[in-house]
């Protein structure tokens, strides 16, 4: 059927835009922090095997399931899997498709308005001000609004960053697919590698910077990050952290990247563009990402001290550890300025993708026009940021990004290879694939779609339960006082689901395409 | 740096841009 829907204006356009996506702050903060804490360069085999076996052929299925349903008109997870099994039931779960990209925006925005307002701190001379590294973590939570201190005195600077954060994004989506996303990631991408370069190279000049310290080296610091600890490659901790960050950095499971390939036509490749998309992601993690953090941390503070950092958390190294490093070398504020500026445009170009799938649902489902698909979604993202934002100290945030970021991710993902592979079956799949592929995809990953990648989800999914879910779900180590406002979370996340089935089952009754979804 | 440490960033960086060349020169080869 003619949907009149948009489409994206070059190959390369879409490439990038995928790439995007999939290039956000954890390529940077995420990896490299995984990377030290699993084993140096022995994390990498378990890296590569997921890459191979989940990674690969997920973006596959996405992208050739998005594409199928923008044939028919749909962009969005519900409408393409019921369009293409007729299962009713699948529709309705096919919602966390919608529903995981709108809760991680809630507080993705929210960290990305970190990265602009740190950028701005950088060339203002407030980072600078706030030199030493206990003090720089004041100034963390001060900005975060956890405490009131010298820094600030309440979450308001923080806010109107936010403000001006969403804004920037709602004009791309404001702008269209073509017009807007697309072109935002043509600029956006090679800046970012050309940020990331100049970093890199900053960091890996810098030589032996206090003599007194030789071990504190570059040429020590690639050796902690590289020299393989093979000793962990029996534990099933690094495995699941390696599959872990394969499945977030790739973007797979959350429905962006199905919603980006409903806007190609019939006879676009998806074959290349998905391989390019992975490529140039892993080529921003492993070789950027991987090069910045951990071995700016080694030089300046060691290994002992650096993997404490590490321990910390991704959160700590980008806002208190870098910025502590950039205070100690020459022009300093200048490659501080650059470092956030690389996270808030690895940042725009990721929450872009994590709107879109919501106003192609409205768009597409509803038939409402792109300018009330915008202010519908801008009031939506600014209501449900509040309480992240003001209950971020209680544990808020962490409960979205449990729920949003690893639960429903997982679950989206098992039902799309399941749908995939077992559904509408592997050989229509295949045969879609193919269609206007400009590489051949090796027969191989057919069989491993079909049977390697649910199984590798199926292990994720045991594994995780057991080890990481039902502790959570029971509110393990959580203190007493967070308690009510980790429930207000879970009630929040039931709240939307509640909404989008509901949206759902009304699209049931809705003609304006003279089908239902 | 040790060799170990060597020769695994080697692997992991060329096999990387091994791929982003392939896939990149077959993107620009062919018209939008």
């Amino acid at each position: 059927m003619s949907s009149g829907r948009e489409h994206w204006g070059t190959k390369i356009g879409v490439i990038l835009a995928v790439a995007g996506s999939a290039v956000g702050l954890g390529n940077f903060l995420r990896f490299p922090t995984q990377a030290a804490l699993g084993g140096g360069g022995a994390f990498m085999i378990p890296y590569f095997v997921s890459f191979l076996f989940l990674g690969i052929p997920l973006m596959w299925v996405e992208w050739t399931l998005g594409r199928k349903g923008g044939e028919y008109g749909h962009g969005t997870a519900p409408a393409i899997l019921y369009r293409l099994t007729g299962n009713k039931f699948i529709k309705y779960v096919a919602s966390i498709g919608i529903i995981i990209p709108l809760l991680i925006l809630f507080y993705y925005a929210f960290i990305e308005s970190w990265s602009l307002a740190y950028a701005f701190f950088s060339l203002s001379g407030a980072l600078a001000d706030a030199g030493s590294k206990n003090e720089l973590a004041e100034f963390l939570q001060g900005y975060q609004g956890i405490m009131s201190n010298n820094y600030f005195d309440s979450v308001g600077t923080a806010y109107i960053f936010f403000i001006i954060t969403i804004v920037v994004n709602f004009y791309f989506i404001y702008k269209g697919v073509s017009s807007g996303i697309e072109k935002l990631s043509k600029i956006a991408m090679p800046v970012l590698v050309i940020i990331a370069t100049l970093l890199v190279v900053r960091i890996l000049t810098l030589g032996t910077p206090d003599p007194a310290k030789p071990v504190q080296s570059v040429a020590n610091a690639l050796n902690f990050v590289w020299t393989p600890d093979f000793s962990v490659l029996s534990e099933s901790r690094v495995w699941l952290s390696a599959a872990g960050q394969i499945f977030f950095t790739l973007s797979l499971g959350m429905g962006v990247i199905m919603t980006y390939a409903s806007y190609l036509k019939k006879d676009d490749d998806i074959a290349l563009s998905g391989l390019t998309a992975s490529a140039t992601n892993e080529f921003c993690e492993v070789v950027l990402g991987g090069s910045l953090i951990i071995p700016a941390a080694f030089i300046f503070f060691g290994q002992t001290e650096t993997l404490r950092i590490a321990h910390t958390g991704a959160f700590n190294i980008g806002f208190v550890t870098m910025p502590n490093i950039f205070a100690g070398i020459p022009g300093g504020f200048f490659f501080a300025f650059l470092w956030f500026m690389l996270l808030f445009i690895a940042g725009i170009t990721s929450s872009v993708s994590m709107i879109q799938p919501m106003v192609a649902f409205l768009e597409d489902e509803f038939g409402f026009s792109r300018k009330k698909t915008v202010l519908i979604m801008f009031l939506l993202t600014f209501l449900a940021c509040q309480p992240v934002i003001f209950f971020m100290k209680y544990g808020f945030l962490d409960e979205l990004d449990f729920w949003g970021g690893t639960v429903f991710l997982t679950v989206f993902a098992t039902l799309e290879v399941i749908v995939f592979g077992w559904i509408y079956g592997v050989d229509k799949g295949w045969k879609d694939l193919n269609e206007g592929a400009e590489i051949r995809v090796p027969r191989v990953f057919k069989f491993i779609i079909k049977y390697i990648s649910p199984l590798f989800l199926f292990i994720l999914l045991g594994a995780w339960t057991y080890q990481m879910f039902i502790p959570t779900i029971m509110m393990k180590g959580v203190p007493e006082e967070n308690r009510p406002y980790i429930w207000g979370a879970r009630i929040f996340i039931l709240a939307i689901i509640g909404i989008m089935l509901y949206m759902i089952k009304i699209t049931d009754k809705n003609k304006h395409k003279g089908e239902k979804i | 740096m040790n060799t170990s440490a060597i020769i695994l960033m080697a692997v992991v960086w060329i096999m990387i841009f091994s791929l982003m060349i392939f896939c990149f020169y077959k993107v620009f080869s062919k018209r939008d």
